[in-house]
This record gives structure tokens, C-alpha cells and sequence, in this order.
């Protein structure tokens, strides 16, 4: 089995880490927008609870929550199928941390703009649609490229709740040929190429959208 | 006909007095001129009469509405006002059409090609037609201003509010923002004017009120206001302005200072005239 064998049989599992990464970082997205939105926007007693949440989320290891949701939600009754457990556990958990990006990206937006936005009449959602998310999210791109990459590297946790990724390939090939230098040698690579896939289309996102003079 | 009419207006913040009984009335198609020191209240004013900051005490009656009861449709209100800002506010992330539109688009539900029609006559007004599509960045400082000033225009208010319009202007783009005053007050447009900035005050030619530690201590001509029987605290404030603008910008000893002469049309600034506009 050539090198290339083995690249070819890995290929298999990267559907599933681009699925694995891609759902995760999108849950992370809807979690981090809703928590930095509402802290923004509600009362002080809410923002304190939603400091609270992103505080504890940053601390549990990813794959305690992973185990806590999928092997201990059942015994509560409660069955989760793996790749929910995967976005329950890595996707909340990297949505504690781009709360902390959009909020930093928040507070970048010009005080100024947001002061002229309500003497013009517009509403406080109005001026959160229209003037502050636009802004934020170009403000929020290397921290989001930042957490995106994290995401991806913790997803090989999703072999340990049956989801075949590129690891689980890597480790049923690995115990049937015995040559685990060269197929943990694949493995890396094809997490670079993924990686930069992810980079290099997310920067190119950013540059469609770029404003003259806005970011640097 | 009194467009807008502020009476006994007051304001604490922090067991400070920012306000202390200001009064003073806005005409249909009038500029008035509000002067003062640093700290002296001025933008919080101009914030109060559209309930950006609620003050403690006093009335304000816009269109012949009180401004400050309970039940006043907030956003109606500011809709009816229109602020410029000293540092413009721009929004940064759209364009210069783009931010002439927004309001249209969001609080009148225009459509976008009517909306763009009526935002492009504004620019036009501002002379900004050919950087339509510019974003502020690419904008010089008085270009900027006149985008916010042709910005708030679109919405047709029924007043425009300048908060320290020229003091992040150098001398020649404070001249255009002049120059823009006097075309719209030939317009008829009703103005309230906040400054520091005495070449403004003068050039301007409205009314000038000067407001100190909360309160106004003169209203009139800026030559009366400044004048041998002006209030001892209006004298050393318009001597330390002028020391200033000496230094930022000599001005002929040779000049009397003298009121800005009434100007018919919208003739710019004489750099020659009697406004004491700088020499360059």
C-alpha cells in the first residue's frame, strides 16, 4: 500500500470533518452572535448571566461536554444522535468564545455612529442590523478564522461518538496495516489542506466584502 | 411663527448642573447661533431638545408639541430633526449614497430607486453628486460634513441641528460649512448652531446666544455680545477664542472685529470681508 493508497482510503472521512467543522462552527456563529447581541442589548443582569455562561463554557474541555451530552443525556432520557452531540458540546463551547470576538467587534464600532443612528429615529434594532453587525463582522474576521481553525482541530473527538471522520479512518487502517507513522503522517497533512481550504476561503469572503478604510 | 421654544430647561448629571434654566425660542427659517466655553452645556442642549438626554426640568415645545411628556413618539420626533455632528458620523461601512438612503429606506420604506433619486439631489445640493459612490474614508473633512449635512437634509426636517460643525475642520473647509450655512438659510431652513468656534459665529450671521456654566448670559448681534459692555465672562472668552484663532490663523490686526454682514444669496465668504476670515 503506496502513500498515496493511503491518502486515497483517508479521503473517505473528510466529507465528515468538513461536516463535523462546518456544523460546529456554524452553531459556534449562531451561539456567539445570539450571547454577544443579547449582553449588548439587554439589561445588565442578563449581560451578567450571559458572562457567567461564556466564563464556564471556556473552561470545560470539549470532550468532558462531548461525554456529558452524548453518553449522559440518555441516561436523562434524552437520545442525541452524534453530530448534534458534537455541535451541542464543540459548537457551544466555540460560540462561548466568539461571544468574546463579537463583543470585542462590538465595541469597535464608532460610538459615534451608533449616537448619530438613533438621532436619525432609527430603532435600537435598526441600529444593531444596520449599522452595527455590518461593521462587527468585518472587525470579527481574524478572530472567527481563529476560532474556525480551533473548531476543526477538535473535531477528531467525533470518532469517539461514531461519526466516521478522517481519524476513524486513520485508526481502523492503522490497526489492519500496522503502519500508523505514514497514515498519522496523511492525517496531519490532510488537516493542513483543510485548514487552509478554510483559511483561504474565508479571507476571500472577507476581501469580496472589504470596505475601503473600515479594517485594515 | 416659533418653531421651536425651550423654556427653564435644566439638568443634573453626577449632583452636577450641566443646564440651569435655559430659555430661549427658534423661528421658522431662523439661524440661531449658541456660543460658549468648553463644558458649558452647549451639545448637551442640543441633546436634550430631541431627548437623546431627557433633562431634569423645563419644557421644550417642538412644532407645537411638547417634546418632553410621557407619551412622545421618540423616534417621530428625531425623524423632524435633523443633527450634524462635529465629528460627522458617518457610517463607515457605507457609501456616501448609501448613507443618504438608509434613513429613506428604513423610516420612509422608500423604494431604492427613489430613495437613490432623492439622496443624489441632496448630494447635488452639497455639491457631492461625483463622490456619490465614495466610501467616508475616501472623503476629505468637509466633504464628510457636507455628506452629513446633505444626510440629515433627506429626511425633509423641519430643523437642522449643527453640533460643533466646523471643530474638526481646518480654516478652508470651515469656510465651505459656512458657506453651506448661508445657502440654507436662504432656503429657509431653520438652524440651531452649537460652536466654539467664533469665526463660525460671526461668519454665520445669525443670532448669537452665549451660554455659560448652564445657563445663557447674552443673546444678540455677535458685536453687541462682544461688545466694551459685555459681560465680564463673555469678554475673557472671546479674547482667549481670538488669542487662539490668532495663533491657528493670523488675522490682520488691521480688521475690526465686527459683525458678520447679512448675506444676501448664497454668496460665499469674502476672505476679504469684514468676517475676519484668515489670510492665507
Amino acid at each position: 500500500m503506496s502513500f498515496l493508497q493511503i491518502l486515497l482510503q483517508l479521503t473517505g472521512g473528510v466529507g465528515y470533518t468538513i461536516m463535523v467543522t462546518v456544523a460546529c462552527s456554524l452553531t459556534g456563529v449562531v451561539v456567539g452572535l445570539g450571547v454577544a447581541m443579547l449582553s449588548r442589548l439587554g439589561a445588565s443582569w442578563l449581560s451578567a448571566v450571559l458572562g457567567a455562561f461564556t466564563f464556564i463554557f471556556r473552561a470545560v474541555p470539549v470532550l468532558v461536554l462531548l461525554f456529558i451530552v452524548f453518553f449522559g443525556l440518555p441516561n436523562a432520557g434524552l437520545r442525541v444522535p452524534p453530530l448534534v452531540a458534537m455541535m451541542l458540546s464543540l459548537g457551544v463551547i466555540a460560540g462561548a468564545y466568539l461571544a468574546e470576538v463579537f463583543r470585542g467587534a462590538f465595541d469597535s464600532v464608532d460610538a459615534s455612529e451608533v449616537l448619530a443612528a438613533e438621532a436619525m429615529g432609527l430603532s435600537r434594532f435598526q441600529i444593531l442590523r444596520l449599522i452595527e453587525i455590518p461593521q462587527m463582522l468585518r472587525f470579527a474576521v481574524p478572530g472567527m478564522i481563529n476560532e474556525f481553525t480551533t473548531v476543526l482541530k477538535y473535531s477528531p473527538f467525533a470518532y469517539t461518538v461514531g461519526i466516521p471522520d478522517v481519524m476513524k479512518e486513520a485508526m481502523s487502517l492503522s490497526a489492519t496495516t500496522l503502519r500508523g507513522v505514514e497514515i498519522y503522517l496523511a492525517v496531519g497533512i490532510i488537516y493542513f489542506l483543510i485548514y487552509k481550504l478554510l483559511v483561504t476561503g474565508v479571507w476571500a469572503l472577507e476581501k469580496r466584502t472589504r470596505i475601503p478604510g473600515l479594517t485594515g | 411663527m416659533t418653531l421651536l421654544s425651550v423654556q427653564d430647561l435644566k439638568l443634573e448629571y453626577d449632583g452636577r448642573t450641566i443646564l440651569d434654566g435655559v430659555s430661549f425660542d427658534l423661528a421658522q427659517g431662523e439661524l440661531k447661533v449658541i456660543m460658549g466655553p468648553s463644558g458649558s452645556g452647549k451639545s448637551t442642549l442640543l441633546r436634550c431638545l430631541n431627548r437623546l438626554t431627557m433633562p431634569n426640568g423645563g419644557r421644550v415645545v417642538f412644532e407645537g408639541r411638547d417634546v418632553l411628556g410621557p407619551d412622545v413618539d421618540e423616534r417621530a420626533l428625531r425623524q423632524r430633526i435633523g443633527f450634524v455632528f462635529q465629528n460627522f458620523a458617518l457610517y463607515r461601512h457605507l457609501t456616501a449614497l448609501q448613507n443618504v438612503t438608509l434613513a429613506l429606506r428604513h423610516l420612509r420604506r422608500m423604494p431604492a430607486a427613489e430613495a437613490d433619486e432623492r439622496a443624489l439631489r441632496q448630494l447635488a445640493r452639497m455639491d457631492m453628486q461625483a463622490h456619490a459612490h465614495k466610501y467616508p474614508a475616501q472623503l476629505s473633512g468637509g466633504q464628510k460634513q457636507r455628506v452629513a449635512i446633505a444626510r440629515a437634509l433627506a429626511m425633509d426636517p423641519a430643523v437642522l441641528f449643527f453640533d460643533e460643525p466646523t471643530s474638526a475642520l481646518d480654516p478652508l473647509m470651515s469656510r465651505e460649512v459656512v458657506n453651506i450655512l448661508h445657502q440654507l438659510r436662504d432656503e429657509r431652513v431653520s438652524m440651531l448652531c452649537v460652536t466654539h468656534d467664533l469665526y463660525l459665529a460671526r461668519a454665520a450671521g445669525g443670532r448669537v446666544m452665549f451660554l455659560d456654566q448652564g445657563r445663557i448670559h447674552a443673546e444678540g448681534e455677535v458685536d453687541e455680545l462682544f461688545g466694551p459692555n459685555a459681560d465680564p465672562r463673555i469678554r475673557a472668552f472671546f479674547h482667549q477664542e481670538l488669542q487662539q484663532a490668532q495663533a491657528a490663523q493670523p488675522i490682520s490686526p488691521a480688521q475690526p472685529i465686527s459683525p458678520a454682514q447679512p448675506m444676501d444669496g448664497a454668496q460665499p465668504v469674502d476672505p476679504s470681508g469684514p468676517a475676519g476670515s484668515p489670510e492665507r
